[in-house]
């Protein structure tokens, strides 16, 4: 179902084709990192650190040298030293430990050798003396007066007076608006709340790989997957201490990153063992190294007050939002800040966010970073306070809800957004009404994301035969390449299918920042719709030049170049007819678009879930769920629900099951899929995706991106509606089957206060 | 040029914690520069990570981005995503 | 450490490698065969991207050591298709947009194909545990299961006609 603005009728876009790349991902032939192969290439293994926080006294790599088949080991010593200031400090000290470990699972040494498991048989003779100093594992440790200080050079940035001595707290963010004491003055009703969560991760099914070569030349080549080469390219430029020119990355096909590979891990480490070896290195993180090394998203404290009037008016709320951001600085608190009340219109506020350093593996970006969080916290009160007024909670929300010209939490007027759209939607949906059977409870929830722009690029090239191969810098997570053919057809007016969408290398097409922030089908989009709109500029060029007459009198119609001047009939030209003529009209027919996206539009999203709670057992099981999103215009439809119904999987994964644990000395307790427990087809229905389009007035095709702001809701939408279900209100993630339980039996269903 | 700036309320530190004032200057860079010579330290405020929405586009890196007579500025903190 | 000697048969084909003692399945397949399609997401049997079908029991070849498939029959995804024809799965996922990143989908496919042939018209609740062996991070699990519906009802209609 999809509801739709009047907006200009489209010959492709909003069309549904099969994707470019379908083809060769089921049939097995889709090459993703892991699956590349060169002649003569070693294998390189990481030496991790056992303990969360150690120092390293010293590294005796001489006997894992002197074993069998080891051609290179490496240290922090083989980089080029770093100092805190150093702009990319953190992510230099992450992928190679230099004086510190800090967090179990922290690379410290690698090991490059002709077969795996040699080079795992060198790993583990590399011998490591250990310092072991006190850990921070939680929030309250790191913020305690005596706790041990992660980093001697964090000085609170934020901080009002500045800060004097290094602590744990890496920034403080505060936002503020209206009278907040008048404000609460104001409100007939006043609510607090407090709610934890634990660090959850991205969980993509492929783990991080790559192959590097370095030549006798110095220049080196990287294949692997990430969510932007041309970061993989930098980034290790920088550790390495490398011009990034002689560095090439070519992307493989990623499988699934959801933020967690927008940063690098293993290729620096490659690079450099491949240097030393003077051979091609290839690098395959185990799962278990997935789980203890890289990307969780943060976890968290909060604590959020609301004042509101008798009919429904929200008047007045206070934030106290601590993230912790794993072993460095981090932006969770800032990004919380920035979304936890940007839903509603709520004109007396203050918000303090924090964020926290502890011993834990470096947080990376997941899907939306810090919003659900937020989300869990503010929508699950709205709940509250909708049942406490009597007042429908879809009603309440659109009576609060930001719309066209309201200040956003930061101070500028929202654009045209489509949030109340999406409540109406799930409103009117008749899932909405469907009954609900025992022990069956319902739940609404709604999210924000920002989305963001960045740069992009590409480059269209006409074959000979009139078709198009449309090159972009952005990888294909979850079916761009589509959408790049489909806005490439509807501009050049040539059929989906007569487009190649290619994915270039950091040497074929111009630079592209990360496929971040829902930006590829965005930003790079409006990359791909510049390039074609210059390559009409030039097929009308050449057009007039085989009609012989001004190019003025030529208009771009339907993938021809029709003349519209006074001198009798002439027969329009196609595309194929225009090249076929190339050679003679000036030669090969190619255009670029590079350009930095302004206007990303904000991306709103309304679920409802249903589902049944076990009074038994205390287990949660969805029966229904319906999610509405704001996508500003679908270029492929199908695409875009899937990633609304990702997102919801992902999100009630996050609300039920999901969490790190740690024993106390930090070391991760499950790393494994079967006890990091992520939601199998089992634990699912059907998701029943509402698309809302409200174009966006800044992209030529109304696009949002939609990759992001569909895990937003779902945590509150099921902690909403295992209230209605139970009585019990759970402020704690996972919601696991014990924790229900407790809920249950220990308050006997009536804990909703 | 008059521009109405508004600061977030994050950025308000330089100017006592007001949070709209008149600046001068025809592009966002111009504007930090007279923003900083009235509100001295402003202007590394405004030149660390931070956006700037005008009529309604939301605009990261906005340096030599043209400012009209009479707009309205926002500079707002910089955003990220997975 | 001599290497071990497997003959077998891979998608209709006969097969020989060479393989270490405790080499998985999983990378004899991947790196002595060179068939990449079964994928290793985790190594220990929970993801279900490395499914493969050897002697007719649907397996994660991340679990089964490599000499251990001497004298037996294999199927991978990569033997799915006959040809330029793709087997109905294959085509339903393609255009019920069943795959995102496209890591998970071979085991999948070779997923799903293990239980339609054992029970060619599941329900869907059938479908999602035949298939909870199985992770997918991207889809929600929607579209794949439509898919399966789809190829079920297609293959059924075929084998009718």
């Amino acid at each position: 179902m999809t509801v739709t603005e009047p907006k200009p009728s489209y010959k492709y876009v909003g069309t549904r084709p099969v994707r470019h790349d379908g083809l060769e991902k089921v049939t097995g032939r889709a090459r993703f990192a892991a699956d590349l192969n060169m002649s003569g290439q070693l294998h390189g293994i990481v030496v991790r650190s056992p303990h969360a926080h150690a120092r390293i006294v010293s590294i005796d790599t001489s006997e894992a040298e002197a074993m069998p088949g080891v051609k290179a080991v490496i240290t922090g010593d083989d980089f080029p030293a770093v100092e805190p200031g150093h702009r990319q400090y953190d992510m230099c000290i992450n992928v190679i430990a230099r004086d510190k470990v800090f967090y179990e699972g922290h690379a410290l040494a690698a090991v490059a050798a002709s077969t795996r498991d040699q080079a795992q048989a060198a790993a583990a003779a590399v011998k490591v003396e250990y310092e072991v100093l006190p850990a921070v594992l939680t929030i309250d440790q790191a913020l305690a007066a005596d706790a041990p200080v992660l980093h001697a050079h964090m000085m609170t940035a934020g901080a009002n007076p500045p800060a004097e001595e290094p602590s744990n707290i890496s920034n403080i963010t505060r936002f503020s608006g209206g009278e907040l004491d008048a404000g609460f003055a104001e409100a007939d009703l006043v609510i607090e709340r407090e709610f934890t969560t634990q660090p959850v991760h991205q969980g993509y099914i492929e783990p991080h790989a790559c192959v590097a070569d370095t030549g006798q030349d110095g220049h080196t080549t990287i294949w692997c997957s990430s969510q932007g080469h041309f970061n993989v390219r930098s980034s290790t430029a920088t550790l390495l201490g490398w011009e990034n020119t002689r560095i090439r990355v070519i992307p493989a096909e990623i499988g699934g990153g959801f933020g967690g590979k927008t940063t690098i891990y293993l290729e620096p480490l490659a690079v450099a063992l491949s240097a030393k070896a003077g051979r091609p290195v290839k690098m395959v993180m185990t799962r278990d190294e997935v789980f203890r090394a890289t990307g969780p998203a943060p976890g968290t404290k909060l604590r959020i007050k609301l004042g509101v009037k008798r009919d429904g008016t929200l008047v007045a709320g206070d934030a106290y939002l601590i993230y912790t951001n794993g072993a460095y600085a981090g932006p969770g608190g800032l990004l919380g800040a920035m979304t936890v009340f940007e839903s509603y219109k709520i004109p007396n506020f203050e918000i303090e966010a924090l964020d926290v350093v502890i011993n834990t593996a470096r947080s990376a970006a997941y899907r939306a970073p810090a919003a659900p969080l937020t989300a869990y916290a503010m929508e699950t009160m709205l709940d509250e306070i909708a049942e406490e007024l009597g007042i429908d909670p879809i009603d309440f929300r659109i009576q609060n809800a930001v719309t066209e010209g309201d200040p956003s939490t930061m101070g500028f007027p929202f654009a045209r957004i489509g949030f109340v759209e999406c409540l109406e939607a799930v409103r009117d949906h008749p899932n909405y009404k469907a009954p609900l059977g025992p022990n069956q409870g319902r739940g609404i929830a709604a999210g924000y994301w920002f989305n963001i722009g960045e740069s992009s690029s590409a480059t269209v090239n006409l074959n000979e035969d009139g078709t198009a191969t449309v090159v972009t810098g952005s990888p294909d997570i979850g079916g761009s390449r589509a959408s790049m053919a489909l806005m490439a057809a509807e501009e050049l007016g040539i059929d989906v299918y007569d487009i190649r969408p290619v994915v270039g290398d950091t040497e074929a097409v111009g630079f592209t920042d990360v496929t971040e922030g829902s930006r590829a089908t965005f930003a790079t989009g409006m990359a791909v719709v510049e390039a074609c709109r210059r390559m009409v500029v030039e097929l009308r060029g050449r057009a007039a030049k085989m009609m012989g007459v001004e190019v003025d009198d030529i208009d771009w119609v339907d993938g021809q170049a029709v003349y519209t001047g006074s001198d009798g009939d002439k027969a329009p030209l196609s595309v194929a007819e225009i090249t076929a003529k190339a050679k003679r009209t000036g030669g090969p027919l190619t255009a670029t678009g590079s350009l930095e996206a302004h206007g990303a539009g904000p991306g709103f999203a309304v679920h409802v879930c249903d589902l049944e709670v076990d009074p038994e057992t205390g287990v949660v099981r969805v029966v229904r769920y319906t999610a509405s999103q704001d996508a500003g215009t679908a270029i492929h439809p199908s695409y875009v629900e899937g990633q609304i119904q990702g997102g919801v999987a992902q999100g009630v994964g996050w609300a039920l099951n999901e969490e790190y644990i740690y024993d106390s000395d930090g070391v991760m307790e499950n790393p494994s899929f079967l006890d990091y427990r992520v939601p199998v087809a089992s634990d699912l229905p059907m998701i029943d995706a509402i698309i809302v389009e409200v174009p966006n007035p800044a992209h030529p095709y109304g696009v949002r991106g939609v990759g992001e702001t569909g895990i937003v809701p779902p945590i509150p939408a099921v902690a909403n509606a295992i209230y209605g279900a139970t009585g019990c209100r759970i402020r704690d993630l996972p919601m696991s089957p014990i924790r229900v339980l407790d809920a249950i039996t220990s308050n006997g269903g009536s804990n909703g206060a | 040029m008059a521009v109405r700036v508004h600061l977030s309320s994050n950025l308000r530190g330089p100017t006592g914690g007001i949070a709209e004032v008149e600046a001068d200057g025809s592009t966002v860079g111009a504007l930090i520069d007279d923003l900083d010579r009235r509100y001295p330290g402003l202007g590394d405020a405004l030149r660390a990570g931070v956006s700037v929405v005008i009529d309604g586009l939301l605009i990261a890196h906005p340096e030599y981005e043209p400012v009209a007579d009479g707009a309205q500025v926002y500079f707002v903190p910089q955003t990220a995503g997975g | 450490m001599s290497r071990v000697h497997v003959t077998c048969t891979i998608n209709g084909d006969p097969a020989e490698f060479l393989c270490d003692g405790g080499q998985t399945l999983l990378d004899a397949l991947r790196d002595e065969v060179g068939l990449t399609g079964a994928k290793e997401g985790c190594g220990t049997g929970d993801c279900g991207a490395c499914s493969i079908v050897m002697d007719g029991r649907l397996l994660c070849s991340c679990l089964v050591l490599a000499p251990e498939a001497e004298g037996t029959t294999i199927s991978t995804v990569e033997g799915m298709a006959s040809g330029d024809d793709l087997h109905p799965l294959q085509q339903c996922f393609l255009e019920g947009a069943a795959l995102q990143c496209g890591v998970c989908t071979p085991g999948f496919l070779v997923a799903a194909k293990a239980l339609l042939d054992r029970n060619p018209e599941p329900t869907e609740t059938e479908i999602r545990y035949g298939l909870a062996g199985n992770l997918c991070r991207c889809t929600g699990y929607d579209k794949i299961v439509r898919a399966v519906q789809a190829a079920a009802t297609q293959i059924t209609a075929t084998n009718e006609s």
